[in-house]
């Protein structure tokens, strides 16, 4: 079967006479083949003679009214009570004038002018976020910086305050009459610590750590001492260095101190 | 007439130019009366709808923007008026057409007279364009009645032109049901 080539949008354009010249005879030929379309066409046309009928009626109420004397009516009528026209606001005004349909494009671009102006400028000009940091990096003030290396301090010292205690009980927590049960691992980090003594010395001033200061020398000299003893030290000799931190009460000192640093004191 | 015509003469409206207002009235008195009258279906009420329109447009000359459709502007206008006085007046409202319901109408009898049948005709017609939705009513008033192009209609609407071209195939569609018993068409 043949597909009918009439589209819903071609019958009133064909009705009314606004279809075009080529697609029109398309439409006329097509119309005296298609029984279906004819019925179709008749039907609108009916309908559409309603409409007609109508606007007689409407033609028949223009003809009586008197459409001279109208004007000079409807002119009393507005100009005796209806005061004066409207008038617009100033705003009003510069938006009526923004958008005549000719003033549209111009309009559009001061728009968008403004609108880029002022990302630009806010980009420009913002306040920066992070500080004197500049934006990049981070930011940290100097008081926080000074609390954050005492702290450091205060954090390394009691390491090295910790260490020490197990290397001097090591040394000599041992039995007397075991000299040479010392191990050389307790040498080895003695060594050490003196070392890092001298890395804690400046930390100890910077921050005026002074008991602190005090307990770490009397350590690095028991230290200085034990490094320097060989391993067939007589036992009296090693007795000595013994009472001698006994007797200052050392590694009471190391955690007194200790607590008082981990206390932040 | 050219809008920039028109603007001048809504300019001299504002300055208070009576002859100016006069002017615009005789150009489109017609026109709205039309409008109006295929709304309220009553020479009187349209002819006060025109007019409370040409009152309006009075107030409002200052409002309209140079460029635009002006006529499609004071239809619009028309159309408000016209759809706010039917809704006050409708109590009031004189029958237009015939009394008899609708389904009473024997419109396509053979032995009537011609002028009877027309009559009637009109009367079912009319009847079944006020059954139309709203828009459908307007595109299809505007089209018929106002003889307006789509692209007028499109400007008093606030519609696009293939809104109003669908609009008015769908009034015709329903009209075209609704009046399939009075029409002597077959379904």
């Amino acid at each position: 079967m043949k597909e009918c080539p009439m589209k819903k949008s071609d019958w009133l354009a064909y009705l009314s006479g606004d279809l075009e010249e080529g697609r029109r005879t398309t439409v006329a030929e097509h119309l005296k083949e298609c029984p279906e379309c004819r019925k179709e066409e008749a039907e609108l046309r009916r309908v559409l003679e309603g409409a007609d009928a109508v606007k007689g009626e409407i033609q028949q109420a223009l003809r009586e009214v008197d459409w001279d004397a109208l004007p000079g009516r409807i002119a009393d009528y507005v100009y005796a009570g209806a005061g004066k026209p409207e008038k617009l606001s100033a705003g009003e005004r510069v938006r009526m004038w923004f958008l005549q349909a000719g003033l549209r494009p111009v309009a559009a671009g001061i728009a968008l002018g403004v609108l880029l102006g002022s990302l630009g400028m806010y980009l420009a000009l913002r306040r920066p976020e992070t500080g004197p940091g500049g934006g990049r990096g981070y930011y940290a003030s100097g008081e926080f910086l000074d609390r954050a290396e005492l702290e450091m301090a205060r954090r390394e010292t009691v390491d090295y305050l910790e260490k020490s205690q197990y290397v001097l009980l090591d040394f000599f927590g041992t039995p007397s009459g075991q000299a040479g049960a010392r191990p050389a691992a307790s040498v080895a980090q003695a060594r050490e610590l003196l070392s890092k003594k001298k890395y804690l010395n400046r930390e100890l001033e910077k921050f005026q750590m002074a008991k602190a200061k005090a307990i770490c020398d009397q350590i690095e000299m028991l230290f200085l001492e034990l490094a320097q003893l060989s391993d067939d030290l007589p036992e009296a000799e090693l007795a000595k260095v013994r009472n001698l931190m006994q007797d200052r009460q050392l590694l009471l000192k190391i955690s007194l101190v200790k607590k008082e640093l981990q206390n932040g004191v | 007439m050219e809008p920039r015509e028109i603007s001048s003469l809504l300019e001299r409206i504002q300055k208070g130019d009576r002859e100016a207002f006069m002017t615009v009235v005789r150009l489109y008195q017609q026109k709205v009366f039309v409008m109006a009258f295929s709304i309220l279906r009553n020479k009187e009420d349209a002819l006060d709808a025109v007019q409370e329109t040409f009152l309006r447009l009075y107030q409002k000359s200052g409002t309209y923007r140079p460029g635009h459709n002006f006529q499609g502007w004071l239809l619009e206008i028309a159309k408000n008026i016209s759809i706010d006085y039917y809704r006050k007046h409708q109590q009031k409202r004189r029958e237009w057409e015939t009394p008899r319901p609708l389904d009473e109408i024997p419109v396509a009898v053979e032995d009537r007279s011609l002028d009877s049948r027309d009559s009637d005709l009109r009367s079912a017609f009319s009847r079944c364009v006020e059954k139309l939705a709203a828009r459908q009513k307007m595109v299809f008033v505007m089209r018929h009645y106002n003889e307006l192009q789509f692209n007028e209609i499109s400007d008093a609407l606030r519609i696009s032109v293939g809104t109003a071209k669908s609009l008015h195939w769908k009034a015709v569609q329903n009209l075209r049901k609704m009046l399939t018993p009075y029409l002597g068409m077959e379904r």
